[in-house]
């Protein structure tokens, strides 16, 4: 049942709301129907992997709903730029994002004492806009040359579907750097402090977060390290980023609320007026840029996202641990079809 | 691209392009007789005109939409399902449209 109704509740998603329960519920009798039929040629109850097989095979989501939209609203300027799957999506995310952006903003100016006016969200809200059209704009181009069934798999699919490789080599790309300029700066600070590194030094408070968020930073890289050689423990992906995401949302907390001072004036310099200025704007800017609230914010929301995503891994872990080995979709069907005259 | 995969897409898109006015003569006389959707999408694959369910029930809306279906949600086999049929509306159409295509079909035949 899970992966039935998971599936259902990722194509209500993209469809017109005032038609969207009706819709499902057709869609649920007549996907139900088949799985039975198939239950009935195969003379036992489908398996989960059977189920998501079928279920990938009818389709993607989002180009399900598709077929159901009269409207398909679509971003062209003579030219696709977002397509109508992608469409509903964007405006999803273009609108969690600003809402988002407009919060955080209010929040660092109330926060910093500072009078809110109307421009101080131009940037900010461009900048989401901006980046986000962008970024759907690449993701239509890559759907549209290497079409695949299953793009967005619901979050109950996921313990099916292996990590591709090259997503654990993207991670390692990506995160690989960060981890050797991390290791890298207790030894050449001008790696964070630029020039400033002459006049300045890293503060001892600075010590404290160090090794925790070098220890986020392996756990982040081992991960992906895992994943590339055992594509199949997908259980491992969300519990690891769930996990590494309470642990920076933490460790941010400490960093930003309860620390002020990660850099100081060198020794050779106390006392420099000049200085101890210049150590102030640093601060400000390691604390509201680098490990902004951006940072923390970014982290907050992919915790329960990962953790969401973990359930479906620990609902097959405690059925397996009761020997189902059977689909409750199928279970369902099967005792549906005992009930039946 | 080759232009064989071309020629095959083209094929296609004519193909379907072909069908879908023919589909909803189809759908439309089936739906003479009351049916549901999983029920209508055999009937319709038994007679050789298999359609896929993401096709045939936009299809059924918007009929629906035009008037030329009604539809009501009724349990059967212990399971609620939506049934289809023709409307006065779509039963006076469909009569004119059979024709048209009768004398589509024999022109057809008489030209090729």
């Amino acid at each position: 049942m899970e992966l039935l109704e998971s599936y259902l509740r990722a194509v209500k998603r993209y469809l017109p709301r005032a038609q969207s329960s009706d819709i499902i519920r057709e869609l649920s009798d007549e996907l139900r129907s088949q799985l039975e039929e198939k239950e009935t040629v195969l003379g036992r109850p489908m398996t989960d992997e059977e189920v998501a097989a079928f279920l990938k095979q009818h389709g993607d989501p989002m180009t399900v709903a598709r077929r159901y939209r009269q409207d398909s609203p679509s971003l062209t300027i003579g030219w696709e730029l977002i397509g109508p799957e992608l469409f509903p999506m964007y405006l999803i995310m273009l609108s969690v994002n600003l809402v988002i952006t407009v919060a955080s903003v209010a929040i660092v100016f109330l926060i910093m004492h500072a009078p809110i006016k109307l421009d101080v969200f131009v940037f900010p809200v461009l900048a989401q806009i901006v980046v986000l059209t962008l970024v759907f704009i690449g993701l239509n181009l890559v759907r549209r040359k290497y079409p695949q069934p299953w793009y967005y798999p619901p979050a109950e699919f996921t313990p099916m579907i292996p990590i591709p490789r090259g997503y654990s080599v993207a991670g390692l790309i990506l995160w690989g750097p960060i981890l050797l300029w991390w290791l890298a700066l207790p030894h050449f600070s001008y790696l964070i402090l630029g020039s400033d590194a002459a006049h300045l030094k890293l503060a001892p408070a600075w010590h404290n977060f160090y090794v925790p968020i070098l220890l986020i930073l392996l756990a982040s890289i081992s991960q992906r390290v895992i994943s590339l050689f055992h594509p199949d423990w997908t259980w491992l992906v969300p519990f690891m980023r769930m996990v590494i995401n309470v642990a920076g949302v933490l460790v941010l907390y400490f960093l930003v609320f309860k620390s002020h001072t990660l850099v100081v004036v060198a020794d050779a310099f106390q006392g420099n007026a000049q200085y101890e200025k210049l150590a102030d704007s640093v601060n400000g800017s390691l604390l509201w840029g680098v490990f902004g609230p951006w940072l923390w914010i970014w982290a907050g929301i992919s915790a329960p996202i990962y953790a969401w995503y973990c359930r479906p891994h620990v609902r097959r872990l405690l059925r397996s641990k009761r020997g189902g080995a059977a689909s409750p979709a199928s279970r369902d069907a099967a005792r549906q079809r005992k009930e039946s005259p | 691209m080759s232009p064989g995969t071309d020629n095959h897409e083209l094929f296609e898109n004519l193909r379907l392009e072909l069908r879908r006015g023919s589909l909803i003569l189809a759908v439309l006389a089936m739906l003479r007789k009351e049916q549901y959707g999983y029920t209508l999408r055999k009937a319709l694959a038994d007679q050789g005109m298999a359609i896929d369910e993401g096709t045939l029930y936009p299809l059924l809306r918007r009929l629906e939409s035009q008037g030329l279906l009604v539809s009501e949600w009724r349990e059967e086999e212990k399971r609620n399902k939506r049934f289809y049929r023709l409307s006065a509306e779509g039963k006076a159409i469909l009569k004119p449209l059979l024709a048209e295509w009768q004398s589509i079909n024999s022109s057809l035949h008489g030209i090729l």
